[in-house]
């Protein structure tokens, strides 16, 4: 057979190329596997949680009695209002990292003064050591001066998290930022706040969307801090997911996955909603390619 | 309107002197440029200037007042950028009422500020663009709202850094000629920096040349071309570049080449018989000649000729050394041509003798005083 003319962008079949798709197809459902395990648990009831793979009477009762109540006879747990208590922790760990992140990663873009490079090493360096390691001297502090369980407890030790994050996510954004636009912003006669205020914020906002989700991403699934530092007064939902096991008595795995989606929306709802700010590119045009 | 002193500018970047040790001092409304090729530090000079740099020594002066240690908001001054520097986010229109709303340049009301924003939009012919973002104008548009954010408002000095550098060459031209004609331009000290000699010679009413931090020479664009202090500036203006040729001094005349070939001593050089000195000959000076009608003329072959729009550019071989004469076409030589070439003795320039920037043998017009323009 004569071989055919391929038209531009036309690709010949190729053996080699199937197969990686077929591969792929493979990953991806592999991938997938665990949230669709967790869907079909969160749907099953009681008795034919442990019993059944894909073949049982589906029911939404789970996140009815997730949400509603105060805790199944095993456990005694509030979960929504560690859910609320988890937003208040997370979303003022975020604030707290934005507002003091913010500067910080500007004048670290901007700037370099003595040990500049030290600091900005020094705040990564937090996320070296596992949590684990600073839980008990961190468990041992909190006893003593207060912060045990409280929510401003726990917006503290979760900026260990998310503020390194907001710092050098930025710091990369505003260093892409052309001094040119700032200097130009001085010489029409705004102060530098001003300047920064009026010119760079705007500009890296698309960054500052981005590092304010992952942050919030980061604390939302913070488990060991709240485990430890946190008990029903500043609980979070992640620690609220695990009560649903029972700790030594009946395992409720359907209401487990049931919570576990459920604690998994905010985020989602929160990352569709930045969405949009996501774009780079904004500063097209700003200065000569 | 402010008069400019610089006095013994310094700043390192690391270890590279970018602003090696200036001084210059400019005129009320003088238009000053300052030329030199890329890394030269003008930019530097410029920023300096306008106070965007903290500069490790040496002083800047405006209008009488030290602003060395002076915020660049307090100094009054508008500067164009090479990147122009237009903030993405606003408009054209919210970009040229920018400096009007800082509060800093006058107090303007919403109707003055629309007026000023007119005026200058009609001057630079963008005012179809006001409600245009930076990223939907074109590298030319961008140059001109940069230019009309300085030219909006009132300030002592105009700082203008490459302006035209990111334009096409007709576009350049054509700016070139506007820019000069601005009356705004006209009546503020300008300090402007450009690579491109033409826009120097065109624009200024003085002309620095800078080199590696330093300036090299400082002068009208008639002395600055007539008399350049080294091989440095000779080399900087013009296109093509000047000839420069090795030579001997003897008798009055200087052997270039082989020998067999001289010019005479020009009036004012200061060289003596059997100095080894450098001779430099613009190829616009040059002029061809009947090979058979002069006698006294150099005579040499053509190599090569290529047509420049309006010009010729020859390459001739003159008893082994090659020499590039800018020729007005009409002539008609072409390749392989035996020509005659004249030089006027005022427009031979003697330099000394060796590699790298050489100066000038005689008098050179170095001012650094205070001058009058107008």
């Amino acid at each position: 057979m004569a071989r055919q003319e391929l038209l531009p962008g036309q690709k010949r079949f190729s053996i080699g190329a199937a197969a990686a798709d077929v591969g792929l197809v493979f990953w991806f459902i592999f991938s997938l596997f665990p949230i669709a395990w967790m869907l079909l648990l969160a749907l099953k009831n009681d008795q034919q949680q442990t019993t059944t793979y894909f073949q049982f009477s589906p029911t939404w009762s789970n996140f009815a009695t997730v949400v509603s109540d105060k805790g199944t006879q095993m456990t005694s747990v509030d979960f929504k209002a560690s859910l609320i208590t988890s937003l208040i922790n997370c979303g003022g760990a975020v604030i707290v990292s934005l507002v003091i992140g913010i500067p910080a990663a500007y004048a670290a873009g901007r700037w370099r003064y003595r040990g500049s490079e030290d600091l900005m090493f020094q705040m990564l360096s937090f996320r070296f050591a596992p949590e684990l390691m600073v839980i008990v001297p961190l468990f041992v502090i909190y006893n003593q001066i207060g912060l045990f369980d409280t929510k401003v407890g726990m917006i503290w030790v979760l900026q260990l998290v998310t503020m390194p994050l907001v710092v050098w996510i930025l710091r990369s954004y505003f260093q892409d930022l052309p001094e040119d636009l700032e200097q130009a912003a001085l010489l029409d006669g705004y102060t530098r706040k001003r300047a920064f205020l009026m010119v760079a914020l705007p500009i890296v906002r698309p960054g500052i969307a981005a590092a304010a989700l992952l942050a919030f991403i980061f604390a939302w699934n913070n488990y060991v801090f709240p485990l430890i530092l946190a008990d029903t007064n500043a609980g979070t939902v992640t620690v609220a997911i695990t009560k649903f096991l029972g700790g030594g008595g009946q395992a409720y795995y359907n209401l487990t996955a049931a919570a576990a989606i459920i604690a998994a929306l905010p985020p989602l709802i929160l990352a569709l909603t930045i969405q949009r700010y996501l774009v780079r590119g904004l500063s097209f045009g700003a200065v000569k390619a | 309107m402010a008069t400019v002193s610089i006095s013994d500018l310094r700043k390192a970047f690391g270890k590279t002197k970018a602003v090696d040790g200036i001084s210059v001092d400019i005129a009320n409304g003088e238009f000053f440029v300052i030329l030199g090729p890329s890394g030269a530090g003008k930019t530097t000079t410029l920023k300096s200037v306008a106070g965007l740099i903290d500069v490790d020594g040496g002083a800047v002066t405006i209008g009488g007042t030290d602003v060395t240690r002076v915020e660049p908001y307090h100094r009054n001054v508008a500067m164009a950028f090479e990147s122009y520097a237009l903030y993405p986010q606003k408009t054209v229109s919210e970009n040229l009422a920018s400096p009007l709303k800082s509060g800093r340049t006058g107090k303007y009301n919403e109707s003055q500020r629309t007026e000023r924003i007119d005026q200058v939009t009609t001057t630079l012919g963008i005012n179809h663009l006001l409600k245009r973002f930076p990223r939907e104008l074109s590298n030319g548009q961008r140059q001109r709202v940069a230019l009309g954010r300085v030219l909006v408002r009132p300030a002592d000095i105009y700082l203008l850094d490459e302006p035209l550098s990111h334009l096409d060459a007709k576009l350049r031209a054509a700016m070139r000629a506007e820019l000069k004609q601005l009356g705004a331009m006209s009546n503020t000290t300008t300090l402007y920096v450009t690579h491109d000699y033409q826009e120097a010679l065109a624009l200024g009413d003085r002309i620095a040349v800078m080199r590696k931090g330093r300036l090299v020479q400082i002068g009208t664009p008639q002395q600055i071309w007539r008399r350049p202090a080294d091989t440095f500036v000779a080399r900087a203006l013009g296109q093509p570049e000047i000839n420069l040729l090795d030579g001997v001094v003897d008798d009055g005349r200087i052997r270039l080449g082989d020998g067999s070939f001289d010019v005479p001593v020009p009036r004012d050089a200061r060289c003596d018989r059997g100095d080894r000195v450098r001779v430099g000959l613009r190829p616009c000076d040059i002029h061809v000649v009947d090979a058979n009608a002069d006698r006294s003329a150099i005579h040499g072959r053509v190599v090569l000729a290529e047509r420049l729009g309006r010009n010729v550019e020859l390459t001739v071989d003159v008893a082994g050394a090659e020499l590039i004469v800018l020729a007005s076409g009409r002539e008609g030589v072409g390749e392989g041509a035996q020509v005659g070439l004249t030089v006027a003795d005022s427009d031979i320039h003697v330099f000394a003798a060796g590699d790298g920037d050489t100066p000038r043998l005689g008098p050179v017009e170095r001012e650094s005083a205070l001058e009058a323009t107008q």
